[in-house]
């Protein structure tokens, strides 16, 4: 018999208190697992998806809600004319309800933009013109809508056909129907309005540059951004309420973990007193009562933290099936993110042991006489 | 009187308070035991015999007087855990096995603070129990057994780490006439197959008289220490 074996029948001891404690414990976890690997996951989408439109510099209106406000195009033949700007690409951007699904992206290109040129045509064929009543789907929109070339598609009030689906090389392109400018405007009574003016530099443009750039941008055209594509999204006020909210929440969580791990430690040291006494009147160490309360906290932590993993893992595969969002969430689930959840659980474990520990620290052996 | 370096204990002035000195439980209490003795200790209840228990097995330290185990104080012992792991095996009147571990898992208990490797606890407890007469027990838990069945494992588990002192607080007090004489038969035999020292604390004036010295205790005195009386 080993120590460690004594550790775990002190766990086993009271199976239904031990598993509400891990129940408690692993939903905080999961919740972690879940909204960090989530907001984490649309911030790397959103860069790959920058990278595969072939953008160095977003320059947007970011206001409170999740599509930036739009502007007068005016702004893009400015934009032109400034130094290390090799081409421009404007686009109206927004996120609307679309057929059956509750929440699709839609991207209006300007007709001759580069952001076009890495669509690749998987099926059907690109518009001909910007004027054609047509869209183009990525492939999990095309999935998402269930529709293939030639497919009628309703947006707002007009009716589009599509012409062709497309590998826009990420997610958030995969996710997008795309359509002409012109056409976008006119859907949505925004004519002369853009809301994104993607940015790329010329070959050689120094990272000061770009900084210096994105500074003259600014002044140039009043109350937009303009941001290096790296910091686009962690820029966002949107964003970071989501990010900061995604933490909070799963700290929040966690701390309902942390009680439950420190009452069930605290219960197992007072219902135990007489039995710690005794274990020391037989000559164990005052230390080792300490560590095998330590013990059996972080094991309860780190069990949690296992649970807490597949829970998490779990629901967002479930999330991710759910007609309403599908494709359009590409959580980062690293292994980095899944260890360090294990970890936060097994340092939760042993800090809410702390206090339980002290206390068995306390116990006189001269209690396994008395009574 | 035997030569010194067979003296176990030796109290001077053995003084305890508790409550800042409203209960003194012991008021100064002088004695010596020797290797291999087996001394009873009676007196009606509250009058201290328990509290000395704890102070020969450094539960709890004395407030005044001094107490040597081998020569050496064990009021400025700087590790009590040693040698109560070592030096001594407690039996408890309500015996004290862990509800949750078997026969065989609570006489292995002790041996964590031992040097034995892992891989000979579990040979050496069984032998302890076979010692006992329990082997066929080795598996059930505390609740499966008679009262007199968890005394011999208890037994057993004092024995655990090889002590040279037994220190047993009234280990008959919870069991029938039939199960104490077992378990008194038990201690006697291993105080003279193994020369233990063996401290009794009890009620029962038959058992004490079977000891070669009786201790006999009134209000935190030793009132009497000598052969028992017949
Ligand atoms: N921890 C304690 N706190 C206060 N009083 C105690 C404590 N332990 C024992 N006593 C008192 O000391 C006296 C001796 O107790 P004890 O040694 O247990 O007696 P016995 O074992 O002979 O029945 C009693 O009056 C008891 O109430
Ligand atoms: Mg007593």
């Amino acid at each position: 018999m080993t120590f460690f074996f004594i550790i775990v029948r002190g766990l086993t001891r009271r199976p239904v208190r031990t598993g509400l404690t891990l129940l408690g414990i692993s939903i905080g976890i999961a919740a972690v697992v879940a909204l960090v690997g989530i907001s984490r996951g649309f911030e790397k989408s959103w860069e790959t998806g920058l990278k595969a439109r072939g953008t160095d510099i977003v320059v947007s209106k970011m206001g409170s809600s999740l599509a930036p406000k739009p502007f007068s195009d005016a702004v893009a033949a400015v934009i032109l004319k400034l130094p290390h700007v090799a081409a421009i690409s404007s686009q109206f951007v927004e996120l609307l309800s679309i057929e059956s699904s509750q929440m699709m992206m839609l991207s209006g290109r300007q007709w001759d933009g580069y952001a076009w040129k890495n669509l690749k045509l998987i099926s059907g064929r690109m518009p001909l013109d910007a004027k054609e009543q047509a869209v183009v789907l990525g492939q999990t929109a095309a999935d998402a809508l269930k529709k293939k070339v030639g497919d009628p598609l309703q947006i707002e009030a007009a009716e589009l056909t599509v012409v062709g689906i497309v590998d826009g090389g990420a997610v958030v392109e995969n996710g997008s129907a795309v359509l002409a400018l012109p056409l976008l405007q006119e859907i949505m009574g925004e004519q002369g309005r853009i809301n994104v003016i993607d940015v790329r530099v010329t070959p050689g443009t120094s990272e000061a540059e770009l900084k210096q750039l994105c500074t003259e941008i600014v002044r140039s055209a009043p109350d937009v951004t303009a941001l290096a594509a790296g910091d686009h999204l962690s820029n966002s006020q949107s964003f970071r309420m989501v990010k900061a909210m995604s933490w909070g929440t799963s700290l929040l969580a966690v701390l309902v973990g942390v009680l439950g791990v420190m009452n069930t430690m605290l219960m197992t040291v007072f219902e135990r007193k007489q039995e710690i006494s005794v274990l020391l009147a037989l000559g164990w160490k005052p230390s080792r009562i300490v560590r095998m309360v330590l013990w059996e906290s972080a094991l309860l932590g780190f069990l949690g933290g296992v649970a807490g993993v597949i829970i998490g893992v779990a629901g967002i595969k479930m999330l991710q099936k759910t007609e309403a969002i599908r494709g359009l969430l590409e959580p980062d689930l690293g292994i980095g993110l899944l260890l360090s959840s294990i970890v936060i659980a097994v340092v939760v474990g042993v800090l809410s042991g702390l206090y339980p520990a002290w206390r068995s620290s306390r116990i006189t052996p001269a209690l396994a006489l008395q009574g | 009187m035997k030569n010194s370096n067979t003296c176990v204990y030796e109290a001077v002035a053995l003084k305890k308070e508790y409550e800042g000195g409203h209960v003194q439980a012991l008021r100064g209490v002088d004695f010596r035991i020797d290797e291999g003795e087996f001394v009873s200790i009676v007196g009606s209840s509250g009058c201290g015999k328990t509290t000395l228990l704890q102070m020969l097995g450094a539960l709890d330290k004395p407030s005044t007087g001094s107490l040597l185990y081998r020569g050496q104080s064990l009021l400025e012992m700087n590790d009590p855990s040693a040698y109560r792991a070592r030096e001594i095996g407690f039996i408890f009147q309500s015996f004290h096995l862990l509800p949750t571990f078997t026969a065989l898992e609570n006489i292995q208990i002790p041996m964590l603070e031992s040097d034995l490797p892992a891989s000979e606890r579990r040979g050496r407890a069984l032998t302890l129990l076979r010692s006992v007469g329990l082997e066929h027990r080795a598996q059930h838990c505390p609740s499966k057994l008679s009262g007199g069945e968890r005394q011999r494992v208890a037994i057993a588990r004092s024995l655990a780490n090889g002590p040279s002192v037994l220190l047993a607080d009234e280990p008959t007090g919870n069991l029938d006439s039939e199960n104490a004489r077992i378990i008194l038969d038990l201690l006697v035999r291993l105080h003279e197959e193994q020369k233990m020292t063996l401290v009794l604390v009890t009620h029962d004036m038959i058992i004490a008289r079977k000891a070669g010295r009786n201790l006999r205790m009134l209000d935190g005195r030793i009132v009497f220490d000598g052969a028992p009386t017949p």
